[in-house]
């Protein structure tokens, strides 16, 4: 006892001091808790989820997303195609500037799509742009950086040239891959260009300061197109790996915005903190995907017969409960314009214990399965719950985890009978969709190749008209689907954390949040 | 003398040398590379990258090149970190480990010492007791359990630091709190059983029987050679503090030469985590050395061996 009240005295001027620099950082800048830290902040060499978030607010593509996650003009104020639609015009902003002040013409573009693809730079990411002309020859060494189909008419006209029609383009240049790099700068400095005071951008901040593994701190940029709606002054990216110390530093008033929880506090939080707590779906599709390559999942039968066991509302409603959506199409039930072609089946365990007995198994011969999952809690409870379901048509399942990415080594060297697996990104179905042609290479973990669905996949890719082109996707979508090479099973959400500091913030299919569009509000009394 | 200190230094070199050859050959025969991932990359992507990295060399070239750099002092670039050096993440990374690893060894030393010492005058009543009981408490609970607990009373409930993150002192005080505490109790130990045993000797005795308060006996007659064993042992403790805090830093989020350590060692970033062997490696000697020299200066028997 006689110990704290000595060290009282201590006590309140250590909790001062914490207090009063607790309160300088809050008061003028947004604190976002990011999931790692950036492993570089160059657009082109980018690869994580994390670097995305930060290159956003630093740069702008040609096209943008909106506060919704809509896609929007960008650097580009509009854009045009010709009728064959291989050929894409975008005119620039006439008032895009650099954050030094220079101007963003259409040769820094021209420069950042060579940039990208010329195999000096060793971007990762380069295959996003493969659908320009020239792209993939440029980027294995084949063809020289000036044979890539981007031209600069004149300093404000940008035409792009693609190998084959591809109407999900705007789409295609949302990513950090399709940021301009300002030419005077990268010319001048090299590699070394990304540094805090040199390091130059187009986007709605600037880098600040950035020490690694403590912060990346980023400030408005005086020179965007648009600064006059930017109400966020300064917003600090602060890597937090984990995800129980986000938690902690979100719940201690650190973090304004923090983009996962435990799932286990969802409750506790929607209590407690009911304003603050998004959830939302994310485009994305968890499936199952089967070996065809080996017996017995080469038979139609048994893998239609696995799928129809499948309860995946059980799934979404009773294991994980976290607001995930149950799709029986591949395509993720939120892709806007779609309709699926593939309705959901009831659960039918007779037609499923029938059709494995047709295959040849049956009580005195039952299928042993052996399904591969990703290591975690999650990921065992629904591989758990899937292998109950399919004890009840008679089949043995062991269950065999790894570690992420070991799991997809082997999946891609096909060393599996079936296995989880899953497909994030974009806004269009084709994206999905190809996954399941035989020309989709390792990413078609299952190998599955039908002719007649490989037919349908070429013909969506080209046509240049998107109605014509969805309806090829949509009959391939048909004619794969009754295959049954994937057994999809739903769309996972995203569980952010935003204080009541933070206004302007739309849950979206996305997960975009660019600071340009955040506010910091007065706080409440 | 100054032999000797040659003598030291060209093992050093030696054992820095081993080490960095074990750390570069280990590295690579993990499973994985740095540039595998969900999706493989198109082959002509791959190519770009390995090549960009040298590590479409045969494994001897590759070894031979690190060496060259090592030789210049330069750890070479990250392999993941793209825009920057290996030396510069550990220059980054290395002073906050430093101040961490320091501030919780002379916590550990303070407090471990005084508890220690209060204990063994107060030899099996409940004071002493207490202190083993908390002794122990803090030998058996590990900082991964420690630190999350010092964040949810001080931090979330209390308020009083922060959570995580490095802007101020303030900042500070609970992982050095997390950090210090089993080593503050294996000085209290260790420092309860020396102190007892002289407090046992005829000249303590002597000089209660002069009449001596008791904290003038303890500063003056006891301590001064109580102290030897505390001596010695932190000199280990001090390397253990300094290259042990990969924990305490990941969930305090502290931009330490540990958490590069961890994070290298999962992205597979064969430059950063053979480079951070090698500092670890070389702060241990460098330790080992210091020990070695102050007790060269306390025992003139070491000096003469």
């Amino acid at each position: 006892m006689d110990l704290t009240k000595r060290n009282g005295a201590l006590g309140k001027g250590v909790l001062a001091f914490g207090l009063a620099s607790a309160l300088v950082c809050s008061a003028a800048e947004l604190r976002i808790g990011n999931g790692g830290e950036p492993l570089t902040l160059d657009p082109h060499r980018y690869n994580l989820n994390l670097e995305e978030k930060i290159l956003t607010d630093l740069f702008e593509g040609l096209t943008a997303h909106d506060a919704a996650g809509n896609i929007v003009p960008g650097a580009a104020e509009s854009w045009s195609t010709s009728d064959d639609g291989l050929t894409w015009t975008f005119r620039l902003r006439p008032n895009a500037r650099w954050s030094d002040g220079e101007p963003v013409t259409a040769e820094d573009f021209a420069f950042a799509f060579r940039r990208l693809l010329n195999p000096a730079t060793a971007a990762s990411l380069a295959y996003f742009l493969y659908a320009i002309d020239g792209a993939e020859a440029v980027n294995a060494g084949d063809a020289p950086p000036s044979r890539l189909g981007v031209a600069a008419v004149d300093s404000h006209t940008l035409r792009i040239r693609l190998r084959e029609p591809f109407p999900f383009l705007p789409e295609r240049l949302i990513y950090p891959t399709g940021f301009p790099v300002p030419k005077h700068v990268v010319e001048k400095h090299g590699d070394r260009w990304v540094r805090a005071g040199t390091m130059v951008t187009n986007g709605a901040y600037t880098l600040a300061d950035w020490q690694p593994q403590a912060f990346v701190r980023l400030r408005k940029n005086p020179h965007f197109h648009a600064a006059d709606d930017v109400r966020v002054n300064t917003v600090t990216y602060y890597p937090v790996a984990d995800r129980n110390a986000a938690y902690n530093r979100y719940l201690a008033g650190e973090l304004d915005i923090v983009g996962d929880f435990p799932p286990g506090e969802i409750e506790r939080l929607e209590r407690e903190r009911a304003g603050q707590v998004h959830v939302a779906p994310l485009l994305s599709i968890m499936y199952l995907v089967f070996n065809t390559t080996v017996p017995p999942f080469d038979d139609v039968r048994v893998r239609e017969a696995l799928a129809l066991a499948i309860d995946r509302h059980r799934l979404t409603q009773k294991v994980l409960r976290s607001g995930e959506r149950a799709s029986a199409s591949f395509v993720p039930p939120i892709v806007a314009g779609y309709e699926s072609a593939v309705a959901a089946r009831p659960v039918d365990v007779g037609a499923a214990r029938a059709l494995l007995e047709a295959a040849g198994y049956g009580e005195a011969n039952p299928l042993a399965v052996t399904l591969r999952h990703i290591a975690g809690a999650d990921n065992k409870k629904v591989q758990v719950a899937i292998a109950a379901m399919w004890r009840e048509i008679g089949v043995a399942t062991q269950l065999h985890h790894a570690e992420l990415n070991a799991h997809f080594a082997a999946l891609r060297q096909g060393e599996f009978q079936v296995a989880q697996a899953g497909w994030f990104g974009e806004n269009n179905p084709e994206h999905y969709l190809e996954l399941l042609m035989s020309a989709a290479g390792d990413v078609n973990y299952g190998r599955f190749q039908l002719a007649e669905v490989d037919a349908l996949m070429a013909s969506a890719k080209r046509s240049a008209v998107l109605g014509e082109r969805l309806a090829w996707l949509r009959r391939a979508e048909a004619v794969a689907s009754a295959a049954h090479p994937v057994v999809p099973l739903y769309s996972v959400t995203t569980r952010s954390l935003v204080s009541e500091r933070v206004g302007g913030w739309l849950p979206n299919p996305r997960n975009t949040h660019p600071v340009r569009y955040l506010r910091l509000l007065p706080p409440r009394r | 003398m100054f032999r000797y200190l040659l003598r030291r230094l060209a093992f050093s070199l030696v054992a820095l040398w081993a080490v960095a050859s074990v750390a570069f050959f280990l590295v690579r025969a993990a499973p994985g590379g740095p540039f595998d991932g969900e999706r493989r990359l198109p082959p002509a992507v791959e190519a770009n990258l390995l090549a960009a990295y040298h590590l479409d060399e045969s494994l001897p070239r590759q070894y031979v090149r690190y060496l060259g750099m090592l030789a210049e002092g330069d750890l070479g670039p990250s392999f993941r970190s793209k825009d920057f050096s290996v030396n510069e993440l550990v220059a980054q990374g290395l002073p906050v480990s430093l101040l961490l690893g320091g501030g919780a060894l002379l916590l550990a030393i303070g407090a471990g010492v005084a508890a220690g010492t209060w204990a063994a005058c107060h030899r099996e009543r409940w004071r002493d007791r207490l202190v083993a009981l908390l002794a122990t408490l803090s030998l058996a609970v590990p900082p991964i359990v420690v630190a999350p607990a010092l964040v949810l009373a001080f931090a979330v409930q209390l308020r009083w630091f922060p959570a995580g993150g490095f802007e101020s002192v303030a900042h500070l005080v609970l992982p050095v709190v997390a950090l210090a505490l089993p080593y503050a109790a294996a000085f209290a130990r260790l420092a309860r059983g020396s102190v007892a045993e002289v407090l046992a000797r005829p000249h303590v005795l002597t000089a209660r029987a002069k009449g001596l308060p008791m904290p003038r006996i303890v500063a003056r007659h006891v301590l001064p050679s109580a102290l030897l064993p505390v001596v010695s042992f932190a000199g280990p403790a001090a390397a253990a503090l300094l290259t042990g805090s990969m924990v305490v830093e990941e969930v305090f989020s502290l931009p330490g030469l540990g958490r590069y350590f961890v994070q290298g060692a999962l992205n597979r970033d064969y430059t950063l985590v053979t480079g951070a062997v090698i500092v670890y490696a070389g702060l241990v000697l460098a330790l080992n050395f210091l020990a070695d020299l102050c007790l060269a200066r306390l025992d003139p028997r070491i000096r003469h061996a």
